[in-house]
């Protein structure tokens, strides 16, 4: 009567099980993009000047505001999905530590899909909007297919990071409470050592040794690495855990 | 087969030994209760068998594999609690259809008709059912499973009367259909004991007793009279309980270990001997006390 089950299987019905339990994280999404949606409208980075006395302005409506509020939700997602309850409810099913940690991966690289590709797409929206509501003159430049799949292959690229990132920072915070204290602290800490010893900011060299790598193979391997060894680190530590319900 | 072997099994939390040394087999296709007073390790205990916690020191083996991090034993096993957790998304419809994709033996049929049964709305959330009505819902879970190691703890926290009964004979009859091994850890072996086929107490995270529960019935007796006929009796006998019945009448339990001349003897001395429950003697025997609560009051 007992029957055998293989990791591959029991992690697909894990997935599966997850795209529809933690549909909350996928409403959230909508909310945070339609906020930051909201804002863009203002235009970033506007410039005004006079010339021959005409007087101009000239605004940039992009989808960057989106795709940063996109990096946040993913962030506080992948942070949400390691806490107490989100662990404990794998256990009332068929799992083991593994399984669990890889469907949890999974379902976030799909979030982190579902989030670049709007938040990318999302330009096209603000810049209707601006033309059709807000009566702008619009000059956009000529959208080519394949810049549109590099900026969604990069978001995903930066958003997967981010949430390996997440993901790593709540199963430390699990381990033990004080790192929730501990890791802000070092890392708000730290800007402000290096503001106070007026030199070049440790965190800003680490994110530009991401940000602005103009090669785009270097930045995937780059990201795609940082990415595998947070998670693999995160995998390693909650394989020890018990689960304490 | 052996679903479940324990050897020495020890859980520290904080240094502090929850089991101590637990040792016990339980055999394929029994019911077994595992009865102990409140905080001697039985959830501990369940919770490592279910892999949810690892043990200490000590060998434990379900299904003859290490349960922790395993998953075998988890799809082989289910543990239901009142503690079970389920994401507040789905309605009680789309956990019964989740469970059955986790579950290789799910029978979704069974678990239908008892949530209709029990009257539960299937586009209700678990998070909003009452304490009575969780214990319900989960206990339908854990039958429809039909894991072959199906461990209830406590799962009649908060049901009423009537739904607790209806949840025994359901899960006697589903057990004659599908036999598998059960173990329930409950504190009213008195409302189990028709169902039970084995008793397994635990004391101070050790094995006390493990009997079948008609050897536990005549396991030990109890003997009533004049206090001092009583007393000579009780020499060189392992007291288990003794209470003060009036002024100069005893009551005392020990282990039935008396011959048929010795009863005849004690009937024409004025004792008189009374079975003991199998729910009284294991409160007795998991006292620390023998005179109970009595004890704290006769100073």
């Amino acid at each position: 009567m007992s029957s055998n089950v293989s990791l591959v299987e029991t992690v697909k019905k894990q997935y599966a099980f997850k795209m529809k339990a933690y549909i909350d994280a996928f409403s959230s999404l909508v909310g945070i993009q339609f906020i930051a949606f909201l804002f863009s409208l203002g235009g970033g980075s506007s410039s005004m000047g006079t010339s021959d006395g005409y007087h101009f302005e000239l605004k940039f409506y992009s989808a960057d505001l989106v795709i940063i509020f996109t990096f946040i939700w993913i962030f506080v997602t992948a942070i949400t999905i390691t806490t107490k309850p989100y662990r404990n409810q794998d256990f009332t099913f068929v799992t083991n530590r593994m399984s669990s940690s890889l469907s949890n991966i999974l379902f976030l690289l799909s979030a982190s899909l579902l989030g670049a590709f709007t938040a990318v797409l999302s330009r096209f929206l603000i810049q209707t909007v601006a033309y059709f509501l807000l009566k702008e003159d619009l000059y956009i430049a000529s959208v080519m297919t394949s810049e549109m799949m590099i900026g969604i292959t990069v978001s995903l690229l930066y958003v997967f990071w981010i949430s390996s990132i997440g993901y790593f920072v709540g199963t430390l915070v699990q381990i033990h409470k004080g790192f929730a204290l501990l890791i802000p602290v070092i890392v708000i800490g730290s800007l402000f050592y290096d503001g106070f010893m007026q030199r070049y900011a440790m965190l800003l060299i680490l994110f530009q040794f991401y940000f602005l790598e103009s090669s785009m193979v270097l930045f995937a391997i780059k990201t795609l690495i940082t990415t595998a060894v947070l998670f693999f680190a995160s995998i390693a530590i909650l394989n020890r855990m018990e689960v304490r319900r | 087969m052996n679903v479940i072997e324990c050897n020495g099994l020890t859980k520290a939390y904080f240094r502090k030994n929850v089991l101590n040394g637990l040792t016990f087999t339980i055999e394929e296709n029994k019911i077994t209760g595992l009865i102990g007073r409140n905080g001697v390790g039985k959830t501990t205990l369940v919770k490592i068998l279910a892999g949810l916690i690892k043990e200490t020191s000590g060998e434990v083996r379900v299904f003859e594999q290490h349960p922790f991090n395993n998953l075998y034993t988890s799809a082989n096993t289910i543990l239901v609690d009142d503690q079970m957790f389920f994401p507040p998304a789905l309605q009680l419809h789309e956990l019964l259809e989740v469970a059955q994709s986790f579950y290789p033996n799910w029978d979704m049929e069974l678990a239908q008709r008892l949530l209709q049964y029990f009257s539960f709305d299937p586009s209700h959330y678990h998070q909003t059912l009452s304490k009575g009505r969780t214990s319900t819902f989960n206990m339908i879970i854990g039958l429809a499973s039909r894991c072959s190691l199906t461990i209830l703890d406590e799962p009649t926290t908060g049901m009423d009367e009537a739904v607790r009964k209806d949840f025994y004979r359901a899960l006697m009859k589903d057990y004659l259909a599908h036999p598998r091994t059960i173990l329930i850890s409950s504190h009213h072996l008195n409302e189990i004991e028709d169902i039970l086929e084995d008793v397994l107490l635990i004391k101070n995270g050790k094995t006390l007793l493990h009997e079948s529960i008609s050897d536990l019935k005549e396991w030990a007796i109890a003997l009533q009279g004049a206090s001092t006929v009583v007393q000579k009796w009780l020499v060189e006998r392992n007291c288990i309980f003794q209470r003060q019945v009036g002024k100069d009448t005893l009551y005392a339990v020990v282990r039935d270990d008396f011959t048929k001349e010795n009863k005849e003897e004690a009937l024409r001395g004025g004792v008189e001997f009374i079975p003991v429950k199998a729910s009284d003697l294991c409160v007795y025997l998991t006292n620390d006390t023998k005179g109970g609560i009595d004890d704290v009051f006769e100073r």
